[in-house]
């Protein structure tokens, strides 16, 4: 297919919703449901890689009756996604993780865009609010202490029950397969990218010590967490998860952080480690603030590599859209945030020394 | 050819029309954050194109100088925007090269070398990224 032929923009396709409550009516007899009524259909925004859609909905599954609001996510058209991910896995991962976590179930899938039209799955809705707004309006409160709960809920989740088509660290050692990745985004880039390999000899040359692998979220920010009635926080998007480092998770969070404020661990860093530490039964040396600035620079490759992949196909004219060019930007970003990270890392090892 | 108004300038004035015409008028929610993200991508091409051509040509002297190449001849050099950005990633992947080597062989001196290279680079894409608004995400 020609560049010309394709959508320019992610803002198609799954968003009419004159035709959609038909193609969701027809995903939710495929999956035994009757006495189905669809309306209410309306776009969503709040992610920059899925389609969102909430819509309210009506009936019978398993002879039970349900009705409510709902959220279809699904993949932008060919050649506009920012990111490259499988709607299958992320329900599966759902499925799994669902038990041990406050995030909304997932309900149906269309694994292959049989229905919708493109690969998408349906989720319950949740009246939890977004992150930064709520903080903007209560203020911090306890959320350094329920950001360390998330993040040891989804750390100690055990390995063996999560799905088999999760990737995992195929060299054995998750930081080994993530420096890894800094090399290969290097060399597979549509550019040199020196900074890139600065970071990659610079990560391989100050690891610390290693912990037991978990379930690593992958985008572990504030854009994918909301926080519910109780102030708990929700937390939503696995499409990026897989088998890793648990503290890659810390590390991205507090990457994006920098990008968007505030850093609720910086509010209270020891109340957030220790209470890490207790859940997850790490040691002192294993998670401390040099770790974490550590995992900084290493986390954010699974989504560096991403739009890094992305943007060399737009800069070799197979793909286009704005969407790509303004993440792309996001390395400019990173990039001076890692180099500070490795002269701070550097300035604090030099001080113990 | 008319060079004025310069492109940076033209490419300023569109942003600002995006902005205080058009973004006003849009109800759509979609619409609105891809506009938003076309008005800062506008902001930071407007930066761009006013010197990336200059940018270039100096770090690729600069590279060549920390790496102990040979200075290349600027003069009767296309300054094509894609010559020059092809010349350029010749000269991040001799830096990149020339990184990697002073990692491997322990030499601070020389990583410190490159490492101003590399900040001076960050130095610049900070001008052009200015702020950074993640409008729509979240």
């Amino acid at each position: 297919m020609r560049r010309d032929d394709k959508h320019s923009t992610s803002v198609q396709s799954m968003q009419d919703p004159k035709v959609m409550p038909e193609k969701i009516e027809a995903l939710l007899e495929a999956n035994g449901a009757s006495d189905i009524t669809v309306g209410g259909y309306e776009a969503m925004t709040g992610g920059y890689s899925r389609l969102m859609a909430q819509f309210e909905a009506s009936f019978t599954i398993d002879g039970t009756s349900e009705s409510g609001i709902y959220v279809l996510r699904g993949d932008p058209p060919e050649g506009t996604a920012i990111i490259d991910t499988d709607r299958t896995q992320e329900f599966e991962v759902l499925q799994a993780v669902k038990p041990h976590l406050n995030t909304p179930a997932a309900r149906f899938l269309d694994g292959d865009g049989a229905h919708i039209g493109t690969p998408a799955l349906i989720l319950d809705y949740t009246t939890a609010e977004s992150t930064l707004p709520w903080i903007e309006q209560n203020g911090v409160r306890s959320l350094p202490e329920k950001l360390a709960e998330l993040a040891g809920a989804i750390h100690t989740i055990p390995v063996d029950t999560l799905p088999d088509s999760l990737q995992r660290p195929s060299s054995g050692d998750p930081l080994t397969d993530q420096i890894a990745m800094w090399k290969h985004t290097a060399h597979e880039h549509v550019e040199a990218l020196p900074i890139f390999h600065y970071v990659a000899s610079w990560l391989d040359t100050h690891r610390p010590p290693s912990v037991p692998v978990s379930l690593v979220h992958h985008d572990f920010s504030t854009a994918n967490m909301l926080v519910d009635d109780q102030g708990d926080l929700v937390i939503i998007d696995f499409e990026l998860a897989s088998v890793g480092d648990p503290r890659e998770d810390l590390g991205y969070f507090k990457a994006y952080a920098q990008a968007a404020p505030p850093d609720i661990i910086d509010e209270s860093p020891e109340a957030f480690l220790n209470r890490y530490r207790e859940i997850t039964g790490f040691s002192e040396d294993q998670v401390n603030p040099s770790v974490l600035t550590y995992f900084l620079v290493l986390g954010v490759i699974g989504v560096v590599s991403q739009l890094s992949a992305t943007g060399s196909e737009m800069a070799r004219g197979n793909t286009a859209s704005t969407n790509i060019a303004f993440t792309l930007d996001g390395l400019l970003f990173g990039q001076a945030a890692w180099m500070a990270a490795t002269d701070a890392l550097e300035a604090a090892l030099d001080g113990e020394e | 050819m008319l060079t004025q108004p310069t492109t940076d300038k033209i490419l300023l004035a569109i942003a600002d029309d995006l902005n205080a015409v058009v973004a006003p008028a849009i109800r759509d929610e979609q619409a609105k954050v891809l506009l938003g993200q076309a008005e800062q991508l506008l902001r930071r091409l407007s930066r761009r194109s006013a010197s990336e051509i200059a940018w270039m040509v100096e770090e690729i002297a600069q590279i060549e100088e920390a790496t102990g190449q040979e200075r290349s001849q600027a003069d009767g050099e296309s300054l094509l925007l894609s010559d020059v950005a092809e010349r350029y990633s010749r000269a991040s992947q001799a830096l990149a090269e020339a990184i990697d080597e002073a990692f491997e062989s322990g030499d601070s001196q020389k990583l410190g070398e490159l490492k101003q290279v590399l900040s001076s680079r960050i130095a610049r894409e900070q001008e052009i990224l200015g702020q950074l608004d993640l409008i729509g995400r979240g």
